[in-house]
């Protein structure tokens, strides 16, 4: 129980450092937020007017407390660049399908990888087996900035196979492609690391005795090697994580769908702070849930990692 | 033989680009807009992006800004990490736990929120700052390295004798651990400019780039407005980011002390 809490109140402060951090950047680094909102040719009583609005005028401390009390009780006041709307409620929004694309692509890279490491590292394909293991060194490599927009160009412009993503008329089919592409990278890296780790397990005797036992290849990677396997292999993908949300704002920019990345480019260019803040603390919130996720799922596989 | 071979693809690119920097015919400012979008030709090697900017003087310029942007953050990175690191592990307990918990969360952490925290503060991202958000989180890779290497170094002999005759531990760290960590912790060299190089790319493409507009992200952003009309300029925007990227991994593989 004292660890389940230590894990919480861990996710908490990173978040509330986060959130502090993005706080303290727009208010101490040198700029007034107001006149980078309203630019130079504000006259001073708009300037005056928005300072008063965004608390701006108040103690440091003062602004402090509020914003951290907000990001507790959801409250970050009304969005800047559409008044009367709460700026959590335009995050909320945006946060399911951000969830939506990560989740499906964790799912994809994890099962795909999984397959690779089991296809590398079993008897199946013979001496074939080196080429999956140089391909996924290639896969790891490509930057998915590089190799997205061409597999977009190709399959979806050209020979029209998939549907583009940002279209409202795409639904699964869309969904499933962009979260493919963010899981091209995922699943090499995946695989690399569950192929590792399995050769590794080989020379235990626990998979010599169910081999004798009479268990086909088959039986013995995918129940007994692989769950003591699932340590580094959920420890690669938390480790993604950060880079995979980084991706899915790139792919939402690329293909034009709403998300959180999205929200947080367009609040970045209108200096919607109250948005900003919140989309950035939801990010990272996700971030943090997701990590705890995989910890979970660890210590559901591998009784080893229970405390 | 193996290491000189490894430096050649990087040194192939730097080289193409500052070529094309000294000979290319434009500068990535000259726009002649009734060239928009041309498909590649002999006056036009790569062809034309966005109102007629020459392609192939964009890319060079980007190249050779993006390449220094990643050795200097790189370097920064690798300067600032391994003394931290190796400093850590020497002192073990408190210090050794809070370093090596700091260097899991930044390189789990979505590090393009931390940039995006950060640049939110300037209305348009200079190079420098760009530069500034990405070392921020670059000395982690360096110090976990250090971290693991030196908790080895730590209780090798030579180490014991150097405590022993008096030596203090700044004075350890200097002469004896740093310089038997210089050659395994720069092969994270490569690995390193290889992600600055994609994520400077990543930044411009979502438009947080350099205010010139000179970035490979921003030939990819041409390219993909332009997908159907000149898909020329997709080709060598990703082309470009992907030859950068893997040729710098590939050099960071030539420092590997010990083959």
């Amino acid at each position: 129980m004292s660890s389940a809490f230590a894990r919480v109140f861990e996710a908490w402060l990173v978040l509330v450092a986060l959130a502090s951090l993005v706080f303290f950047a727009l208010r101490i680094l040198p700029g007034d937020p107001a006149l980078l909102i309203l630019g130079d040719s504000a006259s001073v009583t708009e300037v005056a007017t928005l300072r008063a609005r965004l608390h701006l005028d108040e103690p440091l401390l003062v602004q402090y407390g509020r914003f951290l009390s907000g990001i507790h009780t959801l409250d970050l006041g009304d969005s800047l660049r559409r008044p009367g709307v709460k700026a959590t409620r335009r995050v909320l929004s945006a946060l399911g399908p951000t969830a939506e694309l990560a989740g499906v692509a964790v799912a994809l890279g994890a099962t795909l990888g999984i397959a690779l490491a089991a296809l590398a590292e079993g008897p199946w394909l013979g001496t074939r087996r080196r080429w999956i293991e140089r391909a996924m060194v290639v896969v790891a490599a490509s930057p998915l900035i590089a190799f997205a927009p061409v597999l977009t160009y190709a399959l979806a412009a050209r020979a029209r196979v998939v549907p583009l993503p940002g279209d409202p008329q795409a639904g699964v089919y869309g969904l499933l492609f962009a979260s493919a592409l963010l899981a091209v990278p995922l699943a090499a890296q995946v695989g690399r690391t569950g192929r590792a780790a399995l050769a590794e397990l080989t020379r235990g005797q626990f998979l010599t005795v169910a081999a004798a036992k009479g268990a086909t290849p088959r039986r013995v990677i995918f129940l007994h090697a692989l769950p003591a396997a699932s340590g580094p292999i959920l420890t690669v993908i938390a480790a993604q994580l950060g880079a995979l949300l980084g991706g899915a704002v790139v792919l939402e920019r690329l293909f034009e769908r709403w998300g959180l990345g999205t929200l947080i480019l367009e609040a970045y260019a209108s200096r919607d702070l109250p948005v900003l803040e919140g989309a950035v603390v939801a990010a990272g919130a996700l971030f943090v849930l997701a990590q705890g996720g995989a910890a979970f799922a660890h210590a559901l596989l591998d009784p080893r990692a229970r405390p | 033989m193996r290491r000189v071979v490894r430096l050649v693809p990087l040194g192939l690119v730097v080289a193409l680009s500052i070529a094309g920097v000294l000979w290319g015919r434009g500068s990535p400012d000259h726009l002649e807009p009734r060239l928009a979008w041309c498909a590649p030709s002999g006056a036009r090697p790569l062809g034309c992006g966005e109102a007629g900017v020459d392609l192939l003087a964009l890319v060079s310029h980007a190249e050779v800004r993006g390449v220094e942007l990643a050795a200097v953050v790189a370097l920064v990175g690798f300067g600032f990490g391994t003394p931290l690191g190796a400093f850590a592990a020497l002192t073990r307990g408190r210090a050794e736990r809070a370093v090596s918990r700091a260097c899991d969360l930044i390189q789990a952490f979505p590090t393009f929120l931390l940039a995006l925290a950060v640049l939110s503060a300037v209305r348009s991202p200079s190079r420098v700052h760009l530069g500034f958000v990405f070392a921020l989180t670059a000395w982690a890779p360096f110090a976990r390295l250090a971290l693991v290497e030196t908790r080895v170094l730590r209780d090798a002999a030579f180490v014991e004798a150097a405590f022993a005759l008096g030596m203090s531990r700044t004075r350890v760290l200097v002469r004896h651990i740093v310089p038997n960590l210089l050659g395994v912790v720069a092969v994270q060299l490569g690995s390193a400019g290889a992600s600055i190089v994609v994520a400077e790319a990543a930044f411009a493409f979502v438009g947080m780039g350099p205010r010139d507009g000179v970035s490979l992200g921003a030939v990819l952003d041409q390219g993909v407005a332009a997908m159907l009309r000149a898909p020329h300029v997709l080709f060598v925007g990703a082309a470009c980011v992907f030859a950068t990227s893997a040729s710098m991994l590939v050099a960071g593989r030539a420092i590997e002390p010990g083959r």
